[in-house]
């Protein structure tokens, strides 16, 4: 990454530079061409300079022979004459003439040539000026024809040939310069045209490849400038859309200071998006338990660049929630820290699933160590890789012996083929014969003695591998006391088969006998009347008395055994309802009493119907029976409190009876009044107990002697 | 009159005796036979055994059965005579010592007619007696004599 960047700051440099370069060439082009156009210019002007020059020299020379021509002149003309006004001209050119000679001289003052002519020149000119002189001179002393031959004679054509001679030669050098010149600034004017074309040619490309290249890098620029703003949206949705809330603190020395936090932390921790910016934002809602530890932990951030930190956090809701914070120090080049950047994720779940796994594996480990039964791990392979303190109980061997031990170790010689393939199978086929179900084998311990045990045994996933566990339980005891139970219960079946016989043989075999005892005790009385006394009839009226009573006590003891021997069958029973029902017969049978009831209504209770019944019966048969002497009866039945439970009670304002007694209230054939005062068999409130036996209640009575009494009864 | 046979099935002579003196109490006429086990019982109503030959038109109009019987008992006594097709309609009244549950709940479900517990006291027999006697022979209509 690092090289890339690198590489493509490069690549930018280089585009750059290239542009710099192009640029470079076309200055220097436009500079040169420029410098070129200035010195075509100042050689033209230059040129034109020359030209003037020649023009002037050529001037300077036509007014020089002009002057001359003059003089010449002017001197015939005194010659012919002999006027001196002809003179005047002579004169100012032989003034002149000087000057002008001067003037040529300094004109033509770089051109040695041209010197050595003007020189000639000038020799001629004061040759011909002295000729002229002398000329005049003839004329004033000689007369006009001595002057005539003078200029006949003299040289005077000649020398004014050669002059013209001279000035042509010189007016020729200056054209030959001139042409010269021109033509130089000819073929330099061509050149600074063709390299201003030239120039302006590869400028004109040179800025076009130079506006390709920039509009080429604006447009590279403008794309980067494009997928940075892409990228900034997509990292801020990301930000936002995620669970960590990211932040920046810029630091001074060791002072942090929140500088940006993600947008989410609204959505997250429900505050504003501001108030994480306060200074004080962060440390105000650090749980003040964790405040301390978090503080100490701070300069480890400086220390080692980053810190990993979790603690509590107060929400805007002001619920707190366990944070992970991670937070990355941020160095300038001299290495001073400059900014902290962090994320930031809610761990409160986590957190919760950690203490809830601590808390299940803590549970787990105090039932593993404190249970008696044996727990047992094995790994697919069937290796033992837990053993609780149970089975060291149990087998006699430490953990370390087995651990790592095939299961086979702690199973009798005979199992072991069986279990290897059993195991084999299931995990092939996953086909559970054993697994998750509670099996009745036999276990060896370390001593090599057999034992038989009760085993569960649960599989569940390991990673990839699938891992067993076995609760082990040590039944030779049970075992021992099943065997017990089994005997014991098979020898309570067989007395209840002989209760029962017998109680069968008993409601039909030992009444037929009390039937012909009351039937020809009856027939003997019917038909032997006559014969027999009074004191026999009563005989006869006691032998019938006292089968009936022998029949009655056959039945209530049935009863009794009935109550014992029927099946339970629990139902809501209204006992109000049952208890109107009973109270309806009993002043039925003895219209002639007066009685008040005083049923409670809505006593409702789980019980056997059929055995709630005689209970009942039994109950209010007695309080009827014991009320009999009463003026008016009064019975109640209520529901009461006793020890937090309901019980319920049947009262009356009978005889009642001495407490002193209570304790044989229940037992069989007791009876605490005599047959003469009130009849009965002894057998109805042990019936009673028995039902309220049956159904895990309890009965008790409170009474006095003529006081009546309360039985109670819990269900 | 001497077709409306009544069948006794008791094997205690005691209870035999008391239940014809009951029944003479209550001036019922009718003809009984007693049968002193359940064996006898079906081979007077099948006409099997000693009752071999005997013409079916004697069948009886009522039946007193017992339950606690010598050989076969009066609940198979029951099955079987409910099991044939002649004396599958034929009133059955139980008359035993017991009101166990059980023996009330199997006679009712094998096809009792009725099922009467003899008291101990004499006077309330002959009253049971006079009021089986009235339904039975009198008041109740009997099934026809052919079996549909």
């Amino acid at each position: 990454m690092a090289e890339t960047a690198t590489s493509l700051e490069t690549m930018q440099l280089t585009i750059e530079r290239k542009i710099q370069i192009g640029f470079a060439i076309a200055v220097f082009i436009i500079v040169a061409v420029g410098a070129a156009a200035l010195r075509s210019t100042a050689a033209t002007v230059e040129s034109a300079g020359w030209v003037a020059h020649t023009l002037e020299v050529r001037a300077e020379l036509e007014a020089t022979f002009a002057d001359l021509i003059g003089a010449e002149t002017a001197v015939r003309g005194y010659v012919i004459t002999g006027d001196t006004t002809y003179l005047t001209p002579y004169d100012s050119a032989r003034v002149q003439l000087g000057g002008l000679l001067a003037e040529l001289r300094a004109l033509i003052a770089d051109n040695p040539e041209q010197l050595k002519r003007l020189d000639s020149l000038a020799t001629l000119v004061s040759v011909r000026l002295e000729r002229s002189h002398w000329t005049v001179d003839t004329r004033r002393t000689g007369g006009s024809s001595a002057a005539a031959r003078a200029v006949i004679g003299g040289r005077g054509k000649e020398l004014m040939q050669q002059i013209r001679g001279m000035v042509r030669q010189m007016e020729d050098e200056e054209g030959r310069l001139l042409a010269q010149r021109s033509a130089a600034l000819q073929s330099k004017a061509r050149l600074a045209r063709l390299a201003a074309w030239g120039g302006a040619l590869i400028a004109v490309t040179l800025a076009v490849i130079a506006s390709a290249l920039i509009s080429r890098e604006l447009a590279g620029r403008r794309r980067a400038e494009q997928a940075l703003g892409e990228t900034q949206t997509r990292f801020r949705q990301v930000v936002a859309s995620s669970t960590a809330v990211i932040y920046a603190n810029t630091v001074s020395g060791a002072t942090f200071s929140p500088s940006w936090v993600s947008e989410n932390v609204t959505r997250i921790t429900g505050y504003g998006p501001d108030e994480p910016l306060q200074p004080t934002w962060w440390l105000d809602n650090l749980h003040p338990d964790d405040r301390e530890r978090v503080l100490a932990e701070m300069p480890a951030l400086l220390a080692n660049d980053h810190l990993t930190i979790e603690y509590r956090f107060r929400y805007k809701d002001g619920t707190y929630h366990w944070v992970h914070d991670e937070a990355r120090l941020l160095r300038s080049a001299a290495g001073t820290p400059v900014e902290v950047f962090g994320s930031w994720v809610d761990i409160t779940d986590r957190r919760r699933a950690e203490e809830t796994l601590q808390v299940s594996e803590e549970q787990f480990r105090t039932l593993a160590v404190t249970a008696n039964d044996a727990i047992i791990s094995a790994d697919s392979r069937g290796d033992i890789t837990y053993f609780n303190p149970g089975a060291e109980r149990i087998f006699g061997y430490a953990p370390e012996e087995v651990t790592g031990k095939p299961l086979t170790v702690l199973m009798p010689e005979r199992f072991r083929d069986a279990h290897r393939a059993g195991l084999a199978r299931y995990l092939a086929t996953r086909e559970a014969r054993v697994v998750g179900k509670t099996v009745e084998l036999a276990g060896r311990k370390k001593d090599g003695t057999e034992f038989p045990l009760e085993l569960s045994l649960a599989s569940w996933r390991h990673g990839p591998e699938v891992a067993f566990t076995a609760i082990i339980r040590d039944i030779t005891e049970r075992k021992r006391g099943e065997d017990t139970l089994r005997r014991h219960t098979a020898q309570l079946e067989a007395a209840n088969a002989e209760l029962d016989a017998f109680a069968y043989s008993v409601s039909h075999d030992l009444r037929a006998p009390l039937r012909g005892i009351d039937g020809f005790s009856q027939a003997l009385l019917e038909d032997y009347a006559d014969r027999l006394d009074g004191t026999g009839k009563d005989y006869l009226a006691r032998v019938r008395s006292g089968s009936q009573r022998m029949a009655m006590l056959i039945d209530d003891l049935l009863n009794l055994s009935r109550v014992t021997r029927s099946q339970m069958h629990l139902a809501a029973v209204d006992l109000s309802a049952l208890a109107r029902g009973i109270a309806v017969d009993l002043q039925k049978r003895d219209p002639e009493r007066r009685a008040e009831f005083n049923i409670a209504p809505g006593l409702q209770v789980q019980a056997d119907p059929g055995l709630m019944r005689v209970a009942l019966q039994n109950l209010l048969d007695n309080a009827w029976k014991f009320t009999g002497k009463r003026p008016t009866a009064r019975i109640e039945v209520g529901s009461a409190t006793h020890d937090g439970r309901p019980a319920y009670f049947v009262r009356d304002n009978g005889a009642g009876f001495d407490m002193t007694y209570a304790h044989k209230l229940f037992g069989a054939f007791q009876r605490l009044h005599g047959a003469e005062e009130f009849d009965g068999t002894g057998v109805g409130l042990a019936t009673v107990q028995r039902v309220i036996h049956r159904h895990g209640g309890r009965v008790w009575a409170e009474a006095a002697v003529d006081g009546g009494a309360t039985f109670y009864f819990t269900l | 009159m001497d077709d409306k046979v009544i069948l006794l099935v008791e094997d205690n002579a005691d209870d035999e005796a008391l239940t014809l003196r009951a029944l003479k109490k209550n001036n019922i006429k009718n003809d009984v036979v007693v049968a002193h086990d359940g064996v006898e019982a079906l081979d007077y109503l099948h006409g099997a055994g000693a009752s071999a030959g005997r013409p079916p038109r004697a069948m009886p109009q009522l039946v007193l059965l017992d339950l606690k019987l010598p050989r076969v008992d009066g609940l198979e006594v029951l099955r079987r005579l409910r099991g044939d097709p002649r004396t599958r309609l034929l009133p059955v009244v139980i008359l035993t010592s017991s009101k166990e549950e059980r023996d009330l709940v199997s006679s009712y479900s094998l096809g009792a007619n009725s099922y009467v517990r003899k008291p101990v006291d004499f006077a309330e027999f002959t009253e049971a007696i006079r009021q089986l006697g009235l339904y039975w022979l009198i008041l109740n209509e009997p099934p026809p004599n052919k079996a549909p």
